[in-house]
């Protein structure tokens, strides 16, 4: 591909492929990723979408948002449909992108197998994972991505628990290892990290994996205006860790300077109201173990922050300091 | 058999109600059913819920095509929805309004029960919430049920998921509602216009029922066919642009999640009101503050 690299926002091709019309929540922060996600792709592409919000709110038969063609199966499928797909094109003797947008339901838990599938075999497919934290089209159940401590409705908030217990399971620490052609997460709040690494994604032939996390205004429990402040304030507390990985190796492609204290993401989100001061610490101290999980050889660090009385981090070169 | 419509949108709680009305009319010894429409509506949409009530065992399934009464818990809806569609010239109709019976057009001339249910929802349960106060209306023309059951009805309902106080809040909601609500006939004038519809039987649907961009019946179908959806109509806050201020960051544009913020030629932009949902994001994130959201669905 000879054209020019997308860098900004202004780089991004002024068409719509994914149109508006779509029945999403007002202020839904999946629609704003794979809007510009088909801004980028451009229209020689074939996309597919597993039972998830976005098949719901985009594909109400005998209509679709999307301006390429668009295939939906069942729920488990998004690594073998799109491999089955680019399989078809090849035979057809026709270049174009295969693109599989499957929810973090679809991604962490039911569609981990084809995915796995897929990615090991190399398919020359590109799949995004809309990650919203939990299984929202049939009403707020928790997945493998959900956070620490996020009320669903299978993790409720009561006398005996509060939220979920477990830790958001790392999903590109999957995917990464299955020795991929590119991963990369992104934040709809990124805006010109975003268009880098679809552009890049999109130039490249192999799998290749692009995660990234969708705020979602009924599920998290947050005002609809504030989708995109609230994506930016989970890359600043390191909730949502920006990096890509190729060639072999993870790169940090963004690095807040000093990483604010995870209380200033959790107050917008109607999800974390109930936590107790303990649970915030086990979700500070994970979120800063992860941190240095990622970043930590690289050289500068950014001190994590900490609650008053707790001991500052620092890596120490074993990456389960603390665990 | 008698059978009940509710109009609302989508967070308003019209499950709920069509649910408690139904759970009341049990409580008098009726039969009854309730159950919401499956369909893609999120937050802001207008969404339909369905009860059926009778003195025998219900089998019919369906959803309901001619109600026998009509419960609009947002005025709004009439100029957006057609949603005295099909409702019988005997039947009923209970409103969330300001306005007096003889005020109220629906398109079709009926029996009409009014109550101005936002003051008593902000007054009792702290939330322009009426799903409740409604029902108080409900149960002052509708012989199925009375104010107790009702009340009965929501205790139980809302005891169970949100504690004892809430269920009080509301069934006091009923309770007002109840007593502030009047009858009277309202206005049939009103053109119903319905949707058009693609109803294809099943030979002619296409083979994997695979479509391409076409029109067909008179219905858009096929890729990108939603741009016949205006989602605009779910709107309550509208964005107002200042395009002196604009810096041409293209945020806005690139932020919208309904692609209705249009880039021009030169990076200014421009709205396309009839897909804005009025989330507010791009009044949020604007940098030079040249977007503010102001109130109501009018353009600016
Ligand atoms: C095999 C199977 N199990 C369950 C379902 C029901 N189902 C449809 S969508 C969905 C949730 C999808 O959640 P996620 O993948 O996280 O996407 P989101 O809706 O959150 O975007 C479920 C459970 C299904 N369609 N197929
Ligand atoms: S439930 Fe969440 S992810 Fe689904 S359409 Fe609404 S905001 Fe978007």
């Amino acid at each position: 591909m000879s054209e020019k690299e997308l860098a900004i926002i202004r780089d991004i091709p002024n068409n719509d492929w994914f149109v508006s019309g779509h029945g999403a929540c007002p202020g839904c922060g999946m629609t704003i990723a794979v809007k510009n996600i088909m801004r980028i792709i451009g229209n020689n592409s074939t996309v597919y979408v597993p039972a998830s919000c976005l098949i719901v709110v985009s594909a109400v038969y005998p209509t679709s948002s999307f301006r390429t063609p668009l295939f939906f199966t069942a729920f488990e499928n998004t690594g073998a449909v799109t491999t089955g797909i680019k399989a078809a094109y090849r035979r057809l003797g026709k270049d174009a992108t295969v693109v599989g947008i499957a929810g973090d339901g679809g991604t962490f838990d039911i569609g981990l197998q084809a995915l796995s599938g897929a990615a090991e075999r190399g398919e020359d497919v590109l799949y995004v994972c809309v990650d919203n934290e939990a299984y929202m089209n049939t009403g707020i159940q928790r997945s493998g991505s959900t956070p620490f401590g996020a009320w669903t409705t299978t993790t409720p908030v009561g006398k005996k628990t509060k939220g979920k217990r477990q830790m958001k399971k790392d999903m590109m620490d999957l995917v990464i290892g299955h020795n991929v052609e590119y991963a990369a997460t992104l934040s709809i709040a990124h805006y010109n990290d975003f268009v880098k690494k679809v552009d890049k994604a999109k130039r490249k032939s192999g799998f290749r994996f692009l995660h990234v996390l969708t705020p979602c205004v009924p599920g998290w429990k947050t005002e609809s205006a504030k989708t995109v402040e609230i994506a930016k304030l989970a890359v600043e507390t390191g909730m949502w860790t920006l990096f890509e990985y190729e060639d072999g190796e993870a790169r940090a492609t963004y690095r807040p300077k000093q990483l604010l204290p995870v209380t200033d993401y959790l107050q917008l989100q109607g999800r974390f109201r109930h936590m107790p001061s303990e649970d915030i610490k086990v979700l500070q101290r994970w979120v800063c173990n992860k941190y240095y999980w990622h970043f930590g050889h690289e050289a500068e660090q950014p001190a994590c922050a900490m609650f008053k009385g707790e001991p500052e981090m620092h890596f120490d070169g074993d990456p389960l300091h603390g665990v | 058999m008698f059978e009940v419509r509710f109009h609302g949108r989508g967070g308003q709680g019209a499950v709920m109600a069509a649910q408690t009305f139904a759970e009341a009319a049990v409580l008098e010894g009726h039969h009854a059913q309730a159950f919401p429409y499956f369909g893609a509506e999120r937050r802001g949409a207008p969404v339909r819920a369905f009860a059926r009530v009778d003195d025998k065992r219900i089998t019919i399934k369906s959803q309901i095509y001619e109600p026998d009464m009509l419960v609009i818990m947002d005025e709004s809806l009439l100029d957006i929805d057609p949603v005295a569609d099909g409702l019988k010239p005997t039947g009923s109709v209970v409103m969330n309004t300001t306005k007096a019976p003889q005020d109220v057009d629906i398109g079709v001339a009926v029996r009409c029960a009014t109550v101005d249910a936002i003051p008593i929802a902000l007054e009792t349960i702290k939330a322009p919430i009426v799903n409740t106060a409604i029902l108080g209306a409900v149960a002052k023309i509708c012989d199925l049920v009375t104010i107790e059951s009702i009340k009965t009805s929501i205790n139980d309902r809302f005891g169970e998921k949100l504690g004892e106080q809430a269920a009080r809040m509301n069934s006091l909601a009923a309770e007002m509602a109840y007593a502030r609500t009047v009858v009277g006939i309202c206005k049939g004038e009103r053109t119903i216009v319905r949707p058009k519809v693609w109803l294809p039987t099943w030979k002619e649907l296409p083979q994997g029922t695979a479509l391409g961009e076409d029109t067909l019946s008179g219905v858009t179908v096929g890729p990108g066919g939603s741009l016949g959806n205006y989602t605009g109509t779910w709107r309550t806050i509208t964005p107002k642009y200042d395009q002196e201020k604009c810096v041409r960051c293209l945020r806005c544009w690139f932020c919208c999640p309904e692609g209705c913020i249009k880039r021009l030629e030169d990076d200014h932009v421009k709205w396309d009101y009839r897909y804005c949902k009025g989330c507010g994001i791009c009044a949020n994130i604007c940098p030079a503050d040249a977007i503010h959201m102001v109130k109501g669905a009018m353009e600016p």
